[in-house]
């Protein structure tokens, strides 16, 4: 945002440099504030976001704009999140701008990539000097082939990142790199700041304790590193992200699902049903649970309900613990279930593995399809022709309402119109499943 | 029908009701990446957070995500994000950030089974220890853990009130039993703490913002958010009042002690412990979280064996709640310690405060402690 009032300087009134002679950290310093003074930013709506090393002590010298120092290599990150507070929350025009190293990028980089790629309106200033200057002069991801530092006494043999190539790749809109002795400099960070999207600007620069006693390295041979090419933009202009954020997420989405349970029907239980299901991924034992437990609260019962399955989610058994009670519900786990539906062969494996099976009781109703191998269990169990009758993914939820139905654990009117509602004309398989089953849960 | 007759029931895990908790305290910003078991937080405040004008993002990486949340709230929007152990490990960073540039935020951490990627969908109540003191320098992070869908959502109004009250980042310390179990939850049952601002810096008499003044080390400084009218400079290296760079002044050192004296100053006012009493009680069965419930079950049997037991709920971990905790053994013989982790890492922080009692662990790893563990500990 630009001030009435002409801004001549954004610096400390005789700040002292911090920097060795000789270190190109001057230039920027003085490049970006040529910057601001072109852009004459009102200082309060400028935030410059410093990383850490030599170049994050430069928010010290800077007197009206906003400075806020961060984490070694985070500092896009943190500017990610005031730029979208600014933008989104306050609809304001804060300018954010990111002074990072090159260390500071590769430990970042990420950052760097997400903002690019999400195109945030942030404006990157990296300061290349190709080593960590402040610990020590280690090389860095940066530093070119054969460079030597005290980190690669026998010259550097990795190649240096091109931090320009990547942030286009990722779809980059504003990139420039240029010497931080360029005359121009300053006018290529104004046009940085002033681009809307995200910005960044390589600038490369020597270190003077570190890299010139080591490398035959100069201005002329820093020119060199200026590639053309990367003077140029690679992606298409395109809108910023707080841009699009307001345009298609902010309000979104219009209308909430309302999925309140009125409890109008009642149930006998006096106490706590604790059930267990358990068969393969893929045929709705979760949702079976699910239905049974909505179905429980609706015939004004408390109910949990908790699920398990392999990681990967859509492949092995699918395991659901459901309680039910009249009361609070204080413990949530399972020692010893009052119902075992087991649907299919990944089902028992489960039961088994994970001592569901061992720990029943003989109070136990264990209702299991017919065609699972021998099992050893305590309970009363019956083996029925579930997936003969209902398929394998209507196996859990058929025999769980036809037990209920015997039983009368929830209001089976409860569980009919959960069904109903959930499956609507299909919910007919349910009942016709329900009808079929009855005789064999009856035995 | 009336609008007393209106239910107001709905199934919620505990995660949902986490979103629901921030959703009520005003929280502006949320960024999140995916972890079981936090994702569902993560996934609710997608769905909800836009719609009511807010800020729900997608980040790379659990780094990313708290800084962004960090970066926001010193433009001064409450903000809060989610994870596990496994991000948890990554965020310290950040979390360490927040606490020095006394910026605000909330950060639910749901528990599962460590170490390394341990057990993504088993239970955990072992991170208790690695989440308080994962701050070089030894400060204080507030920690509140909820044992009920129900308790998220008042335990996360808690949370983002003392973030803001303190400028300090805080914990709602969860677990995968508590956030990924779903249970009916009646909305108009639900307990919380109203919504909660950061005091900010109005200028007065021509007075400059000072972005860490204080006056009193337990004071908490005025906020300004960046891009206001006032000059911030946030800093997390040493610093003074005022934000800058300095090692040895007595002013630093002062600040360095005022991030610490702020929160301890208000231990006894942000201690939540919920105690069911009985009469001559000879053992206190005390635990939190998902276990907390189990305790009260445990409790429950025990009296009706004729065994006199009193239960204490800790919803505020830490600050330790020293007044309250004292408060609650008073008188009895025995203290049951219940927490699903293999060393008592609790039990390990409280004991000292219960001299002359018997302490006794009730433990527990990869599975939950059940009802007839902690009967067995009760005298």
């Amino acid at each position: 945002m630009e001030t009435a009032v002409q801004q001549h300087t954004y610096k400390k009134e005789n700040a002292l440099f911090p920097f060795c002679k000789g270190c190109g950290h001057h230039h920027y310093v003085n490049h970006l504030d040529e910057a601001l003074v072109k852009l004459n930013l009102d200082p309060n709506k400028v935030c410059i976001v410093s990383d850490i090393g030599c170049i994050g002590i430069l928010d010290s010298l800077f007197a009206t704009p906003h400075t806020f120092h961060t984490t070694h290599g985070r500092s896009t990150a943190f500017a990610t999140g005031i730029e979208l507070a600014d933008g989104i929350l306050n609809d304001s025009k804060l300018k954010t701008i990111v002074v990072i190293g090159d260390g500071g990028a590769t430990i970042g980089l990420l950052h760097l990539v997400n903002a690019a790629l999400m195109n945030v309106d942030v404006t990157v200033l990296l300061a290349n000097n190709f080593l960590y200057g402040m610990t020590g002069g280690q090389h860095s991801q940066f530093s070119p082939l054969e460079f030597v530092t005290p980190t690669t006494p026998a010259g550097n043999i990795v190649p240096p990142m091109d931090i320009c190539s990547i942030v286009k790749s990722c779809g980059a809109t504003f990139v420039r790199q240029a010497a931080a002795t360029d005359k121009q400099l300053g006018d290529v960070i104004a046009e940085a700041i002033a681009h809307p999207g995200f910005a960044l600007v390589e600038i490369l620069e020597l270190c003077p304790e570190w890299a010139l006693p080591f490398n035959k390295i100069d201005g002329k041979s820093i020119n060199e590193k200026l590639h053309a090419e990367n003077n140029m933009n690679a992606a298409a202009v395109r809108q910023d992200f707080t841009t699009l954020y307001k345009e298609k997420v902010l309000g979104s989405p219009k209308k909430m699902v309302d999925d309140t349970i009125t409890p109008k029907y009642s149930s006998a239980l006096n106490g706590t049903c604790r059930i267990v299901l358990a068969g393969t991924a893929g045929e709705k034992v979760q949702l079976a649970s699910f239905l049974f437990m909505k179905s429980a609260i609706s015939s004004t019962l408390h109910a949990t309900q908790k699920n398990d399955n392999p990681v990967t989610q859509g492949s092995g058994f699918s395991l659901s613990e459901v309680c039910i009670s009249s009361e609070e519900i204080l413990y949530t786990g399972i020692d010893t279930p009052d119902v075992v539906i087991i649907s299919s062969p990944e089902g028992l494996k489960e039961v088994t593995a994970n001592g569901t099976l061992a720990r029943c009781s003989s109070d136990t109703i264990v209702v299991a399809e017919q065609t699972l191998s021998e099992f050893d269990c305590a309970g009363k169990v019956s083996r029925l022709p579930l997936r003969a009758l209902c398929t394998g993914s209507r196996a859990a939820l058929s025999a769980l309402a036809s037990l209920n139905m015997i039983k009368g654990w929830v209001s089976q009117d409860a569980l009919l119109e959960m069904i109903d509602g959930k499956f609507k004309e299909k919910s007919l398989l349910y009942h016709r499943d329900i009808e079929a089953l009855i005789p064999f849960v009856k035995i | 029908m009336s609008a007393m007759n209106t239910s107001s029931i709905k199934i919620r895990t505990g995660n949902q009701m986490i979103a629901e908790g921030a959703l009520f305290a005003g929280c502006q910003f949320f960024a999140g990446y995916p972890i079981t078991p936090a994702s569902g937080v993560y996934k609710s405040m997608i769905e909800q957070l836009p719609q009511r004008n807010g800020v729900a993002i997608s980040a790379p990486d659990e780094i990313s995500a708290l800084a962004y949340c960090v970066g926001a709230s010193g433009r001064g929007a409450k903000a809060m994000t989610a994870t596990s152990g496994p991000g948890w490990a990554l965020m310290i960073e950040t979390v360490q950030y927040a606490l020095m540039t006394e910026l605000p935020v909330v950060i639910a951490m749901v528990q599962r089974l460590g170490p390394s990627t341990g057990g993504a969908t088993q239970n955990g109540q072992a991170d208790i220890l690695f989440t308080e003191f994962c701050t070089s320098g030894a400060y204080t992070i507030p920690i509140f853990a909820p044992s009920t869908p129900q308790e998220c959502f008042e335990v996360t109004t808690i949370a983002f009130k003392w973030a803001e009250l303190l400028r300090t980042p805080v914990v709602i310390l969860s677990d995968k039993e508590v956030g990924m179990m779903s249970e009916d939850v009646d909305f108009n049952q639900l307990k919380n703490t109203p919504p909660w601002y950061r005091k900010e810096f109005t200028p007065q008499n021509g007075r400059q913002h000072i972005t860490y003044d204080f006056t009193d080390l337990e004071d908490v400084p005025l906020f300004a958010p960046v891009g206001g009218p006032n000059k911030v400079t946030m800093t997390g290296s040493a610093h003074d009042k005022k934000g800058t760079l300095q090692k040895n002044s007595s002013e630093t050192l002062d600040v360095l002690i005022h991030l610490q004296k702020k929160i301890e100053a208000r231990k006894e006012e942000m201690a939540v412990v919920r105690v069911d009493d009985q009469n001559d009680a000879e053992t206190l069965v005390l635990s939190f979280g998902i276990t907390a419930r189990t305790a009260k079950e445990a409790t429950r049997r025990a009296r009706a064996e004729g065994k006199k037991v009193r239960n204490a709920n800790v919803i505020s971990l830490f600050p330790i709640p020293e007044k309250k905790l004292k408060e609650a053994a008073a008188g009895v013989k025995r203290i049951v310690v219940a927490e699903e982790n293999m060393t008592g890492q609790y039990r390990s922080v409280i004991q000292a405060l219960f001299s002359g009692k018997e302490i006794v662990g009730v433990n527990s790893i990869g599975k939950m402690i059940t009802p007839a563990m902690i009967q067995n500990a009760i005298l």
